[in-house]
Order: structure tokens, then C-alpha cells, then sequence
């Protein structure tokens, strides 16, 4: 039996109309309320459309936030290229592909269909989750309603966690089970089927539509010089519904979040991200460079708050069990690395652990897999380390405080029984 | 610059590679190899052998 994630896998969201991607969706998902918004699809030769993102520095949404360019560039002047849409989000936190394929799929589509036209490419894949249906369905119902003279092929992706990863779409696609393998060159160079393949996100695809309807200006006139646009963020705290905002780049990160989760530490970047104090928190922006200059990037966009007197060490501890069981049990790094690691962390949680167990567990899982699930899992673990040390050195000493869930700071309760640290344990 | 790549999904861990190259690859608690940077101009030829040994073929020379 895998462990199940600490937060429901493909749970209820609210969803806040936002400036741009999120934008008049009140009038529905159809096709012909976009093109009234909207407009025709604009036919936009290559030249103009990495123009387009280069200026406006479009990123990936995916989670590594890769410059959408460079990809385009270099699948380039290669033969039979492949457009390859993901909306499968891995992520249990996270629900701001489903949001965006539930309210906007055509921005999707439009900016996949302009970058094949651009590219020349004949195909566009479409990667549905598997875990969310009804998102499966909006989307191939938003593909029929459109005939954009492309071969359009619908995958589902199992539900795991590590299926989202690029090679394992790759595999997907081949029609092989969607498990990570080693990826010798980059998909767009040698991706489906050793064709050029441009394989993002469906945000980064909504928001290259958006730029080929608006032009960089129009795009621009959210966030800033540096990064401008919106991006999706999914904000969570345990036992609530999450919502999902669309907000500038630049906008302060407490500005955003719910009542319930000031004064509270968060998981920046979901289940493969990093800890943060709330005073951290606090003073940030949402920007991607920023926070990945910080060592906490923004991933995908999830911030994932613990409840209200919760412990983050427990809950890092469930996260990494559940880490460990979602593995595709492939790489032997991983495969070993992330049982051991999840149970140094349940015992550290206990007040039994060591960290510097921790740390050189980290280390040994860290680049040594077919895909990013190690190394994810290892900067979650470590993120503890580096923002909430003195939680976790007081579970050493054999307490777990409360978290200081109010801004007044709550009183000292002991929330889970840590066994008194057994005598002469540094 | 010359390097060892290991395909993870490949890699079974026997471990023949540590034998015959030990200076540059090291293995883990589990037998799985940890190497050690790049490889060294004069030590190309080792690392040929290491990749020739492996039973699964997981090991490759890249760049360079």
C-alpha cells in the first residue's frame, strides 16, 4: 500500500477571476465566448512568435520555469516537429491547470495551435489527467468544438505523481507505461519518437495565447519590467478548499494569501518545495527569479499552509512518506533513498532522528534519478532544515512546540506525543 | 569536458564499475555508483572501461 497524500489527490477548488488568463470567464468555456473575447486566432510566422516570448519572457509553469523560447529556438528548423500540451498536474495541492482548462481551454489550445502553425508541426498531443476526469473532458471538448486543421491525439496520464514529468510523457505518448527514463538530449531536440517536441505546461501554453492575441504590450500591462504577465498560483491551507488566484509578478505574496494562513510557515512550491517562515513569507514577492535566488522556488505555484497548530515537522514527514511511495521505483537512488529518507524524517519528527542522517540522505538522492522526484523530495527535507531548525531541534530535545499560529503567538500546546529523547542522545 | 552519465533506470547496481575504475566512482549504501565529477583527460581510457563492464549497460561517456 503507497501512503496517501497528506492533501486529497484531485480535491474541490475555488477559483478567483483574475486580470488576464482568468479574465471574463464568467461568460463560459465555449468557443465562441473566447473568440468574442479574444478575437480570431492571429497566424504568426516563427520569427514573430519567438519574438513575442522572448520580450515578454515567457517561463515555464510547470515547475522549473524554463524560458519557453529556448525551447521554440531550439526546435527550430528541425524535421517534423511535435507541440505536446501537458495539463497533467502531478501535484496534489495543486489545481491551477485544472482551473485554467475548466475555465479558459481555448487560450490553452490557441497557444499550442499558434506555436505548431509557427513551428509547422502537424501534431499537437494532448496529456489529460487521470485523476481528474471532468478536466480530461472540458479539454477534449474544447478540442472538437475548434478546427484548426492539426492532428490532435488525447493521452491520459496515470495519477502518480512523478507521470507529469517530461520523459514520462515522452513514454506516454510511445505508448509505454508514463514512467521517467534518461533523457540523453532535450525533448525539443530529440523528444516524441526522437522528433523536436515542445512539451509545456498547459499555463505556459494559455499564456502563449494570450501573448499572440495581446502582443507584449497588452501581455505586460501585469507584472513588472522583469517579468511581466500573471501567473496561477494555487494557495492551500490544510482542511480548507484551495483557491486558485491568478496574480501579477511582483504582487506580495501576504497580499494574497487567506486569513488563515497569516502568521503561519508555508510550503513554497508544494510537495517539492521549501519550507518558509511566515516572517519569510511575509516580505516576498511573487517573482520567479527572486525566489529561485532565495533557494525557494516557486515551482508550479502551490502554497501549501499547514492548519492552524499543525505540525510541520508531521507534516513534512507524511509528504515525504507519501514521496516515497509515489517513486516509480525505478532508479535505484530513489527507490532506496526515499524510503530511508521519508523514515529519518518520521524518526527526527519523533525526537529520535538525527539530522545530519537528513542531510547526507538529501545528498545521495539528489541528481541521481531519470527525472526531478528526488531531488524535489531531497529540497523539501532540506528546506526544513534551513527555515524551521528550531522546530525541529525542540522535537530533539523531546517537545514539539506550537506553531506560533497567530501573529499574538498561540500558547505552548503539544500536538502529536514526542517521546522524551533517550539519555546521552546528542 | 568528459564525463560518466548514469541511465538510473538502467543501473542495477552490480557494481563492476567501482572495480575497475574505483579512483573516480564510488558506491552508496545501497551499491549504487556516486561519481565523482568530471573525468580526468588522462583517465578516459578507464572510464572506457568502466562504461565496457556494466552488465546493463547504464554507463555512458558523455561531452568532451
Amino acid at each position: 500500500m503507497r501512503p496517501a497524500s497528506p492533501v486529497p489527490v484531485a480535491g474541490p477548488y475555488d477559483v478567483v477571476p483574475g486580470p488576464a488568463l482568468l479574465a471574463g470567464t464568467a461568460e463560459g468555456p465555449g468557443l465562441a465566448a473566447h473568440r468574442d473575447r479574444h478575437g480570431p486566432l492571429p497566424d504568426l510566422d516563427l520569427d514573430t512568435l519567438l519574438d513575442l516570448t522572448t520580450r515578454a519572457r515567457v517561463r515555464g509553469r510547470g515547475g522549473a520555469g524554463f524560458p519557453f523560447a529556448t525551447k521554440l529556438r531550439a526546435a527550430a528548423g528541425r524535421r517534423r516537429p511535435v507541440v505536446v500540451v501537458n495539463a497533467g498536474e502531478g501535484e496534489p495541492a495543486s489545481a491551477k491547470d485544472a482551473a485554467l482548462v475548466g475555465a479558459a481551454p481555448h487560450l490553452v489550445l490557441d497557444g499550442a495551435v499558434t506555436t505548431a502553425r509557427a513551428l509547422g508541426a502537424r501534431e499537437v498531443h494532448l496529456v489529460l489527467p487521470g485523476e481528474r476526469p471532468d478536466v480530461a473532458a472540458a479539454l477534449r471538448f474544447a478540442a472538437r468544438e475548434r478546427d484548426d486543421r492539426l492532428r490532435v491525439h488525447a493521452h491520459v496520464a496515470d495519477a502518480r505523481f512523478v507521470a507529469g514529468q517530461e520523459t514520462a510523457v515522452l513514454e506516454l505518448l510511445a505508448g509505454r507505461p508514463g514512467f521517467p527514463v534518461t533523457a540523453w538530449q532535450p525533448a525539443s531536440v530529440a523528444g516524441h519518437r526522437r522528433r523536436p517536441t515542445v512539451l509545456s505546461n498547459a499555463e505556459t501554453w494559455a499564456h502563449v495565447g494570450l501573448l499572440a492575441h495581446r502582443g507584449v504590450a497588452g501581455y505586460a500591462r501585469h507584472g513588472t519590467d522583469r517579468e511581466p504577465g500573471t501567473t496561477l498560483l494555487t494557495l492551500a491551507v490544510r482542511g480548507r478548499r484551495a483557491t486558485v488566484r491568478e496574480v501579477p509578478y511582483g504582487a506580495r505574496l501576504r497580499d494574497v494569501l487567506p486569513p488563515e494562513a497569516w502568521g503561519q510557515p508555508a510550503l513554497l512550491g508544494g510537495f517539492h518545495g521549501s519550507w518558509v517562515t511566515w516572517e519569510t513569507l511575509a516580505s516576498l514577492r511573487v517573482s520567479v527569479d527572486r525566489l529561485r535566488a532565495l533557494g525557494t522556488p516557486l515551482g508550479a505555484g502551490v502554497v501549501l499552509v499547514p492548519a492552524p497548530g499543525e505540525c510541520p515537522l508531521r507534516l513534512t514527514s507524511r509528504i515525504v512518506d507519501y514521496l516515497a511511495g509515489q517513486s516509480a521505483g525505478r532508479c535505484g537512488p530513489c527507490l532506496n533513498g526515499l524510503p530511508a529518507l521519508a523514515s529519518a524524517l518520521r524518526a527526527v519528527a519523533a525526537g529520535s532522528g538525527r539530522t545530519d542522517r537528513l542531510t547526507a540522505l538529501a545528498g545521495l538522492v539528489e541528481r541521481r534519478g531519470a527525472c526531478a522526484h528526488p531531488d524535489g523530495t531531497a529540497r523539501l527535507a532540506r528546506s526544513l532544515l534551513a527555515a524551521l531548525l528550531g522546530e525541529v531541534d525542540a522535537h530533539l530535545r523531546g517537545g514539539c512546540p506550537a506553531l506560533a499560529g497567530t501573529a499574538l503567538g498561540a500558547p505552548t500546546r503539544r500536538l502529536h506525543a514526542v517521546p522524551a529523547a533517550p539519555e546521552g542522545a546528542a | 569536458m568528459t564525463r560518466l552519465r548514469v541511465d538510473w533506470p538502467a543501473c542495477r547496481g552490480r557494481g563492476l564499475c567501482q572495480e575497475v575504475f574505483p579512483e573516480l566512482i564510488d558506491l552508496d549504501e545501497w551499491g549504487y555508483p556516486v561519481l565523482d565529477g568530471p573525468v580526468p583527460d588522462d583517465q578516459v581510457a578507464r572510464a572506457r572501461d568502466a562504461v565496457r563492464v556494466c552488465p546493463t549497460l547504464a554507463l555512458r561517456l558523455v561531452g568532451g
